[in-house]
């Protein structure tokens, strides 16, 4: 990024303006990383420190977690984390939750993307955010015991825990205001879900998502678990963004180990990652041309999709992209055959989603059903600090693999693609410019992959030390936390993928639509529920 | 619609035939999946005109899985299996369902729902666990949060194991299936 004179980085001036408001928040000096910085701050000020860094210095929530240390140090410990971009640095607030009644001033009431994080963090470590706008469970929901949090260390994942179907909804009332319950089972091959619409007439007045209901517990399970256990989790939380989450948790991994992958392994890693991107965003569009009954359009990028699929299968070895990313480098690689058979079968992917999206715009019905539905404005966009397409469709210009670039993007020329709109058809023209994005980037890397070896070798996860892995997934930012225990082992792990903070966002532009555009504002989001349940 | 038909027609790869042309020497067994999807589909159809009088309705059921086995289903309906060719379709309701296509190892927030969903099914049904979570809750079996597939809550007839199967593996698994098990199952439940 480029500075006026007498212009301060965005993570300095953040800094310079800690020091000189809150006199008690602490400046860590021993947290040595080159991008992150860490402040520890009272819990009592942490509202008011997060809220300043949101409003006054152009910082944006990435996650927020709790971490059980009450056998080391007698207290819960919060991790609240930000991006500073356009600077690729991250800063952090710590604070100390005394272990006796664990609560503090919910963040929420100055930073809204910190909702769906801290009814999380409430669940699952049982630290409450006092004054939270809406307290109810979000993952383990409202029937499990009060008093059961589920990733504190003393509960072990052996212990059976019952349990009582029970859930509690947000009422809307008035004259002629209906309920419609959908889900969590809907009509289709489609994740779980419920959806709880409030309406007038055809008209959704009020949305309450609730997920959780493919909540499998994998952050608790990691636990103890070694590196390549974890990496199997990982690439399990989502099956359609396998490599995505991979690719964080082995980067948090290696900074643990303060590695730096070899740059061969390092381009092979952006261009699996660009044909994860292409499978999604293929799948989305042919989504939303589904659901607004432009078939031929559908069929054409299933097509599509199954071509990338079997590409991704015969060069990478899986259809999902599983088992190529490992801690270190990569597992797999293409030969100079395969690299021109990709140019090849990627080249006719390239002329066929341009003339699906040239028919499809300019059918009449179909644009009458994507113009001004759901839309999601800048200002909700920022407020929940919603990334990727979603973003990128309401005015936005962030994109990870530029802010914070992770594997070969910092050599790559792209374009990051933004429009204004912020409706169905804004998210269809995004996704359909980024095909053609991730099509160039594939094509830079392969006239440009570099030699060399494919794994730099990491050791043992040094004790007490933790890493950091952020990823531009096909849905935006998703990031990996990752602490080594005593032994070297998975001691805590935290994952935050990019439709947990989308979810919210969602939720937000469906009201003042009609119930039957719901399939196609959720499709053109596609957001992932495995994700965000974990 | 000329448009998007015109650039296959040109290039001679519509649905059923192969969707990439691959070089000698890549990546052969892809080559050979792609005939071998079309002869178990028409295996598969003489089955399910035999059992099903041609038309086998099966519904799916997400039990918490990561999505991948959702996407190879959605896979076995795009033009290049194109599944419905053979009799077999994935239907929107339960009661219309000859069989269910079980996938996740049944979380403990969803046992309720899949239990509904399976009382919602018409009698005689197959019970089909497709993916290793399914089948025995998979890589996340030892989690307090799941059960341990789908047998932890009912009979399971057809076990399609894999993470995820592929599209190939389940027409394969389905037509072993109803080769044989499903028979004797649904004779056995009149």
């Amino acid at each position: 990024m480029t500075l006026q004179p007498g212009e301060l980085f965005p993570l300095d001036s953040a800094l310079r303006g800690i020091r000189e408001r809150f006199s008690d928040a602490v400046i860590d000096a021993d947290r040595t990383s080159l991008r992150e910085r860490t402040v520890v701050v009272p819990a009592e000020r942490l509202a008011e420190v997060a809220g300043a860094i949101v409003a006054e210095w152009g910082g944006m929530l990435l996650t927020l977690f709790a971490l059980d240390e009450r056998e080391s140090a007698g207290r819960y410990r919060l991790h609240v984390m930000f991006s500073m971009a356009p600077e690729d640095a991250i800063l952090t607030l710590v604070s100390a939750v005394p272990e006796l009644a664990p609560a503090y001033r919910s963040i929420t009431t100055t930073v809204p993307a910190a909702h769906w994080l801290e009814r999380e963090m409430a669940d699952l470590m049982g630290v409450t955010p006092m004054h939270h706008p809406d307290p109810r469970p979000l993952i383990a929901h409202e029937g499990w015991p009060r008093d059961w949090h589920p990733l504190r260390k003393d509960f072990t994942t052996g212990d059976t825990i019952s349990w009582a179907p029970r859930w509690k909804f947000l009422p809307v009332e008035g004259d002629g205001v209906f309920e419609i319950p959908v889900g969590p089972i809907h009509a289709g091959i489609i994740e779980p879900g419920h959806f709880r619409f409030s309406t007038v007439g055809e008209a959704v007045l009020k949305l309450d998502a609730r997920l959780g209901w493919k909540w499998r517990g994998l952050e608790k399970i990691a636990e103890g678990a070694t590196l390549s256990r974890g990496l199997e989790l990982a690439e399990r939380i989502c099956g359609t963004c396998a490599f995505s989450h991979a690719l964080a948790f082995c980067g948090a991994a290696e900074e643990i180990a303060g590695i730096v992958p070899p740059p061969r392994a390092r381009a092979l890693r952006s261009m699996a990652g660009e044909i994860e991107r292409l499978l999604n965003h293929l799948t989305d569009l042919g989504g939303i041309l589904t659901d607004v009954a432009y078939v031929v359009g559908a069929s054409e990028m299933a097509r599509l999709k199954e071509v990338v699929q079997q590409s991704a299968d015969a060069l990478f070895g899986h259809r999902f992209l599983r088992g190529v990313c490992v801690p270190g480098g990569v597992q797999r690689d293409l030969d100079d055959a395969q690299q021109l058979w990709l140019r090849r079968a990627l080249a006719d992917v390239r002329a066929d989603v341009a003339s699906v999206l040239r028919s499809a715009r300019a059918n009449a019905a179909v644009m009458d059903r994507l113009t001004a539905t759901g839309v999601l404005t800048a200002q909700v966009a920022r407020d929940f600090g919603v990334t990727g397409v979603a973003a990128r469709a309401s005015g936005s210009i962030r994109d990870g693999r530029k802010d914070h670039p992770y594997a070969f993007y910092r050599e790559l020329d792209f374009q990051v693609v933004s429009r204004t709109g912020g409706d169905v058809l804004a998210r269809l023209d995004v996704r359909g410019d980024e095909i053609v994005e991730s099509l160039n980037l594939i094509d830079q890397m392969i006239l440009r992959l570099p030699g060399g070896p494919l794994v730099q070798h990491v050791g043992e996860l040094q004790p007490g030390r933790w890493g950091f892995g952020l990823v531009e997934s096909p849905r935006g930012l998703l990031s990996h936390w990752l602490r080594a225990d005593d032994h070297g082992l998975i001691g805590e792990w935290r994952v935050r993928s990019a439709s947990h903070a989308i979810w919210p966002a969602l939720a937000l532009c469906v009201p003042g639509n009609i119930v039957p555009d719901f399939p196609l504002i959720n499709k053109s989001f596609n957001l992932c529920y495995a994700c965000t349940d974990k | 619609m000329w448009e998007i038909l015109r650039r296959p027609l040109q290039r001679g790869s519509l649905a059923g035939e192969p969707a990439t042309t691959l070089p000698a020497g890549i990546a052969h067994a892809t080559r050979a999946a792609e005939s071998e999807h079309e002869l178990l589909g028409e295996a598969l159809r003489e089955e399910v005109r035999k059992l099903f009088r041609g038309s086998l309705k099966l519904r799916h059921l997400d039990a918490g899985s990561c999505n991948a086995c959702e996407s190879e289903l959605l896979a076995m309906l795009n033009p290049f299996y194109d599944l419905q060719r053979f009799g077999i379709d994935v239907v929107a309701s339960p009661r219309h369902a000859d069989g269910l296509l079980l996938t996740g190892p049944v979380t403990r927030h969803l046992e309720e729902a899949v239990r509904l969903t399976d009382q919602a099914t018409p009698r005689p049904r197959l019970l089909i666990a497709v993916g290793d979570c399914a089948c025995d809750g998979g890589f996340c079996r030892d989690s307090f949060a799941v059960h341990r597939g789908g047998q932890a809550l009912m009979p399971v007839d057809v076990k399609i194991p894999g993470c995820p199967p592929t599209p190939t593996a389940i027409m394969r698994a389905l037509l072993a299936a109803l080769g044989q098990d499903a028979v004797r199952v649904l004779s056995a439940r009149g």
